[in-house]
């Protein structure tokens, strides 16, 4: 299983790789290549071009923002991000989620905006920033730009991100949720989720186990991540019981139009959807702290 | 299309030329005659290709040669001393930990990166950390105990 | 002390555990190419047109080769069994293809990367067919036709009744009839398959240097295919990484010498994981109707069965399935009356294959889920009802309805034991508590027995005559003119530790090391001895190859007292070979070193005795003394020696998700003599763990136009090591009477019980909701779909 043909160019500035991308053909961003070199392999892409984005410097940092948030760049690989202290304090809804990305070899090249830019509908990373209302902030031939998360994954691996443009960093707004949930079920440990859930509860001032809002959001089981908005509306500004937690976890499944594949059919995703829901809102709860 | 590329393959220095689509696994092989990385599935799946780039296990069947440049590689060969085994390759052999062998040198590299960073693993621990570890032979219970007991031989690992 | 029995560390593990082991990617040839396939995309199509010429002008491609050029310059690949019109199978597809993944042309370049896009230059028209996928359907009238010039899809059909079936099932107090389903699974192993093939013009001579798990049996297909006289082929084995019976495909062999031969240069051809999961082999799939008759004690008299074998495109092991399961379909049981109907059918899928245990998983799923039915039936304890039916160790020698022979265990004490070992009792005390709590635990047990040493002869109950039969294999032994000793054996290994097992056999005999003796590795046709049967299949190392290694030592052994009792003017029968030394027992001074007695016999050979020949080297092909012809009534002993094996397993079944973890897992078997006992305990282990997988996480699923969905190693889930459990062994060791160490098969081992074992525990978790377990494997959608839904569904 050896690639078609391509070209191969070492960026050595973002400037150099947004050239390269406007240069014609069809190039691709190579960052991790976890998940475009298989499918390189299994020539399921046949890019003209690989814009080798490794060395570019500046995009592998973890800063944090004055508002208690973070700024993660695009070149972050997943196991620098599962060490860092500061995402574990002020996005521990990220780590979570990248902690079940793959296996150790694959988390020690792949990288966040890899995995972001990828989009496949089963992946963890997507639904996190989503859950986390991140900013994605994209460099292209007219500049800089902000993308929502939410507005950012389009369909199965298609996102906002134009062909010539570069996503660089990864804006999580602060202050930091701490009361959040992630859960997710594959078949074997490490594979694709057949279905998984993030949530993010804002605690109510001064009342404890009251949520102010809710970002709820299933993955594997659509196009791309799905907000669950029923789902939310339930929880914001309620006391969550696990009555509640029920009641919104069928709402959420009943968001959710899953397809049919050779791991899952539609109603079993449906099904695991409710449960991930479920524990996510409780695990989320049981963090709420006025 | 050629890509040159200066690289240290087990603390030697390699200059060469070579196509832009040809796998770090296949360089490492074919190129340089270091066959002790195996390929088992060329999708990242198996762990037969793992080697240490920079210091950390990757699956050199995703990774190009020529992405390589100014990296630091260790393969199987570079974890086996000039004379005789480590600790857990000796551990390996004394546990019953390989049949065929196809799989051994990825999970020597790979338990090369859990004992350097967890040096008195649980069993569990050794499970999670083989997990992206294929082997089709031994059913890995004695694998995981080779592990453990290089964990406890006196350090030479 | 002997060494054979000791749980010596292997000799292979120095090279393999440094990365310096020789597998077939590693050999290389001055000159060599590097072939890729072009694989049919339909099930089913007749090719109407190939077109290769912007393949053979892409720059660094040497020869390209169709289905056409291939029938032209080579014969037909033999098929195991005739069929009633002569069928022309090639090593590429000609006029049809019959599976997605089917050759049909083959490039040779300068690199695999430019052979792959080569490929991508062919253009083939197809004219695409309706496929036969389900193998039930591929039966009926009406059903597409992989062969229309034989009419039907059903290569072999017939009914085997041993006893009074029909009189027993008259006379039972209750018949249970349940209907078995297996899916597709392979062993996989980590190392695909592959060939390097060279051509010398000079000699019209071909070198093959390949995987292959049965080099006698390839080379007689390969000189046939290619026209040319065994004489003249050498085929050798290196390193291999894993076979499992799946290793074997002299297709290819032909592919890579046709291309040698064209474009003047060695070819090498080696599968990537995708072409292996398509297109090498799979274990049948099947559909088995099984019936008990049995008394209200739950004796069981007799055992009707109809069973169909979906081989899809394969002509070249068709029927083993079948045949084997026949042999061992009473599972350790005591049933008098036996009746089996067999259908092999193609169909147009990835061909069958001898995967490990060739046909016993289903066979004892199906033998193993019906006890545990019967059990639950007439209100007994699962393992009560099978210690009622086993055959017992007083009974041994026992033999089958259909002529299998049991030699010797006791099967009530192999089971007694795995259930003390695994604490039944008590884990049926925490089932019951866990229920409360609202976890679903589950306990299943399944025994088994495992053959060894396939006796050929058997296929004349399929072919109706006498080709092949027996058991043999062919080994080596030699005494260096350095006093050091060199064995070698037809049978080339795969992982099984043989360089060890040899070298401790041969040092008893000679009274050296282990580490004094060179086993060769692998096989080398020029100077391995070996005949058609040799090879690595059927469990035979411990009940076949290792007669013939004793026989050659005993040669070299007689040979060096002859000649250490002429040098030291003694009688043989007062000396002995002991610590590299032919002495007199009892006088340790009046001592030879093997070194010295070697001088003699290559050297200073006037120093031997009268009539001595030279040199220290002898063969000996052993032939397992326990095959026999078929008998009357059909019975035949086709397979030779049995063990047999209990295993008892914990699951917990995850009660929203059906998500099913192994929790606990006790294997307690009987392989004979353990002639290395950590390398028996690694087979255990690892068979287990195949039957595991097969129970859980592997299917090959086609959908219904047969296209295969699971194609990669991200959709065919093989275990890792968080989805099995540390397996627990312990072992009984009941010696065959009949083997020359007493010792018998241990390599196919878990994976004929385990996936009986996990279902019947799967099953007895929801044994509540009155769950049947009927195929396999068990997903948690699977799971799931049985659990009692709630307002959430």
């Amino acid at each position: 299983m050896k690639p078609a043909p391509f070209s191969y160019v070492r960026a050595r500035s973002l400037d150099d790789a947004l050239a390269s991308l406007d240069a014609g053909g069809e190039p691709k961003i190579l960052a991790g290549g976890q998940s475009l070199v298989p499918m390189l392999n299994m020539r399921l892409v046949r890019p003209t071009t690989l814009v080798d984005i490794n060395g570019l410097p500046g995009l592998d940092a973890i800063e944090a923002a004055p508002d208690g948030g973070l700024a993660i760049g695009a070149l972050v690989r997943h196991t620098d991000l599962l060490a860092s202290p500061l995402v574990r304090e002020r996005a521990p809804l990220l780590a979570a989620a990248t902690a079940h990305v793959g296996h150790r070899a694959i988390r020690n090249r792949g990288t966040i905006g890899g995995s972001l830019a990828h989009a496949d509908p089963a992946a963890e990373l997507p639904a996190a920033v989503v859950a986390l209302d991140a900013t994605l902030m994209v460099a292209g031939p007219s500049g800089r730009r902000g993308i929502p998360a939410r507005e950012f994954f389009h369909g199965p691996l298609s996102t906002a991100l134009e062909p010539r443009e570069i996503l660089v960093e990864i804006v999580i707004p602060g202050p930091a949720a701490p009361a959040w949930g992630f859960a997710e079920l594959a078949r074997r440990a490490g594979d694709f989720a057949i279905a998984g859930a993030a949530g993010v509860l804002r605690p109510a001032p001064g009342e404890r186990g009251r949520s102010e809002s809710a970002r709820l959001v299933a993955f594997g089981c659509g196009d791309t991540p799905i907000s669950l908005a029923a789902a939310e509306s339930l929880l914001a500004g309620a006391l969550i019981d696990p009555a509640l937690a029920r009641a919104a976890s069928e709402a959420a499944a009943a968001a959710t139009s899953p397809a049919d594949d050779v791991h899952a059919s539609a109603e079993y995703r449906r099904h695991l959807v409710a449960v991930l829901t479920e524990q996510v809102v409780l695990d989320a709860a049981g963090r709420l702290r006025p | 299309m050629t890509v040159t590329v200066r690289l240290t393959v087990n603390g030697r220095v390699i200059d060469r030329a070579v196509s832009a689509r040809r796998s770090l696994a296949d360089f490492l092989r074919e190129d340089l005659g270091l066959t002790g990385t195996h390929v088992g599935c060329e999708h990242g799946v198996c762990g037969a290709c793992t080697v240490l780039v920079d210091g950390r296990t990757t699956r050199s069947c995703l990774m190009l040669a020529a992405q390589c440049d100014a990296a630091s590689v260790t393969t199987i060969e570079g974890l086996t001393p000039s004379d005789g085994l480590s600790a857990l390759q000796t551990a390996f052999r004394e546990c019953g930990a390989l049949q065929c062998g196809f799989c051994t040198p990825g999970m020597i590299v790979t338990a090369h990166e859990l004992l350097a960073e967890n040096p008195t693993p649980t069993r569990e621990e050794i499970r999670e950390a083989l997990s992206g570890n294929l082997c089709m032979c031994t059913g890995y219970v004695n694998i995981v105990t080779a592990v453990q007991r290089a964990a406890e031989a006196p350090s030479d690992k | 002390m002997t060494w054979v029995g000791t749980a010596i560390p292997r000799k292979e593990d120095g090279r393999l555990i440094s990365g310096r082991g020789s597998y077939l990617d590693d050999l290389s040839r001055a000159g060599l190419l590097h072939c890729a396939v072009l694989r049919s995309p339909h099930a089913h199509a007749r090719i109407v047109s190939v077109d290769t010429r912007a393949a053979e002008a892409l720059p660094g491609v040497l020869a390209v080769l169709t289905g056409a050029e291939a029938a032209r310059v080579s014969g037909p690949i033999r098929p195991l069994i005739p069929t009633p019109v002569p069928i022309r199978d090639y090593c590429l597809a000609v006029d049809r293809a019959r599976f997605a993944g089917e050759p049909v042309v083959a490039v040779a370049a300068v690199d695999r990367a430019t052979a792959e896009d080569a490929v991508e230059r062919i253009a083939v028209e197809y004219e695409p067919l309706d496929a036969a996928v389900d193998p039930e359907a591929a039966i009926r009238p009406g059903a597409p036709l992989l062969y229309p010039e034989l009419a039907t899809n059903v290569l072999w059909h017939d009914t085997f009744t041993y006893g009074d079936v029909d009189g027993a099932f008259a006379k039972a107090d209750g018949v249970l009839s349940e209907r078995f389903e297996i899916q597709r699974y392979a062993s996989t192993p980590l190392e695909t398959f592959g060939v390097i093939a060279e051509h010398d013009p000079g000699t019209d001579a071909y070198t093959f240097w390949t995987n292959d798990q049965r080099p006698g049996l390839t080379l007689a297909i390969l000189a046939e295919s290619l026209h040319v006289p065994q004489s003249r082929l050498r085929l050798v084995v290196p390193d291999v990484g894993g076979a499992f019976g799946n290793k074997r495909r002299p297709a290819y062999l032909l592919i890579a010498a046709l291309l040698a031969r064209k474009a003047r240069r060695p070819v090498k051809w080696l599968e990537d994981r995708l072409e292996s999961l398509a297109a090498l082999m799979h274990a049948a799939n099947g559909v088995m109707d099984l019936e008990l008759a049995y008394r209200a004690d739950g004796t069981v008299l007799a055992l009707r069965a109809r069973d169909i074998t979906d081989e899809g495109k394969n002509l070249v092991s068709p029927t083993q399935h079948n045949l084997i399961k026949l042999g061992n379909i009473a599972n350790g049981y005591r049933i008098g009356a036996i009746q089996y109907e067999a259908y092999s059918v193609l169909t147009n899928k990835c061909p069958s294959g001898a995967n490990r245990g060739i046909g016993k998983p289903f066979m004892c799923f199906a033998v193993e889920r019906a006890m545990t039915l019967l059990a639950r039936r007439l209100g007994l304890d699962s393992a009560e009802v099978r210690l009622r039916n086993y055959v017992r160790a007083e009974e041994m020698p026992y033999t089958t309805p259909p002529g299998a022979r049991y030699d010797s265990g006791d099967y009530p004490a192999t089971l007694r034991k795995a259930l003390a070992r695994f604490d039944y009792d008590g884990w049926r005390a925490e089932q019951r508590r866990a229920h409360a709590e609202g976890r679903l635990l589950g306990l299943g047990i399944a025994t088994s027995v495992e053959p060894a040493g396939t006796n050929l002869a058997s296929y004349e109950l399929i072919t109706g005559r006498r080709a092949a039969s027996g058991s043999a294999e062919a080994a080596m032994v030699r005494v260096e003119p350095d006093g050091t000793v060199r064995a070698a054996i037809g049978d080339p290994g795969s992982g099984q530790g043989y360089e060890t097992v040899i070298a401790q056999i041969v040092a008893d005999e000679l009274g050296v090391t282990p580490g004094d003796v060179s086993v060769e590795r692998g096989f080398d046709s020029t100077t391995t001895p070996w005949l058609y049967l040799s090879g690595n299949y059927s469990n035979k190392f411990s009940v076949t190859d290792v007669g013939a290694v004793l026989g050659a030592a005993r040669k070299v052994r007689e040979k060096l007292l002859r000649i250490a009792a002429h040098r030291l003017e003694a009688a043989v029968e007062d000396l002995e070979l002991s610590h590299g030394q032919a002495r007199v027992r009892g006088a340790p001074d009046k001592a030879l070193a093997l070194r010295e007695l070697a001088r003699t016999a290559y050297a200073d050979v006037l120093g031997l005795p009268g009539g001595e020949e030279p040199g220290l080297e002898a063969r000996h092909a052993h032939q397992n003394p326990l095959a026999e012809p078929v008998g009357p009534g059909r019975r035949v002993r086709s397979q030779l020696v049995f063990s047999n094996a209990a295993h008892v397993c914990l699951v917990e079944v995850h009660p929203r998700t059906g998500f099913v973890k192994i929790l606990k897992h006790v294997v307690v078997h009987d392989c004979g003599r353990e002639l290395n006992p950590a390398i028996v305990e690694g087979m255990v282990h690892g068979s287990t763990v195949h039957g595991m997988g097969a129970a859980l996480l592997e299917e090959f699923r086609y959908d219904a136009r047969g296209q295969l969905l699971t194609a990669t190693f991200m959709d065919y889930l093989k275990p890792t090591t968080l989805d099995v459990p540390d397996i627990e062994v312990d072992h009984l060791e009941h010696p065959s009477p009949f083997t020359p160490l007493g010792a018998k098969g241990v390599g196919e081992g878990g994976a004929i019980p385990g996936p009986a074992a996990v279902a019947n525990a799967v099953e007895d978790a929801l044994a509540h909701l009155g769950v049947v377990v009927r195929s396999l494997p068990i997903t948690p959608e699977r799971v799931w779909r049985w659990l009692p839904r709630r307002a959430d569904g």
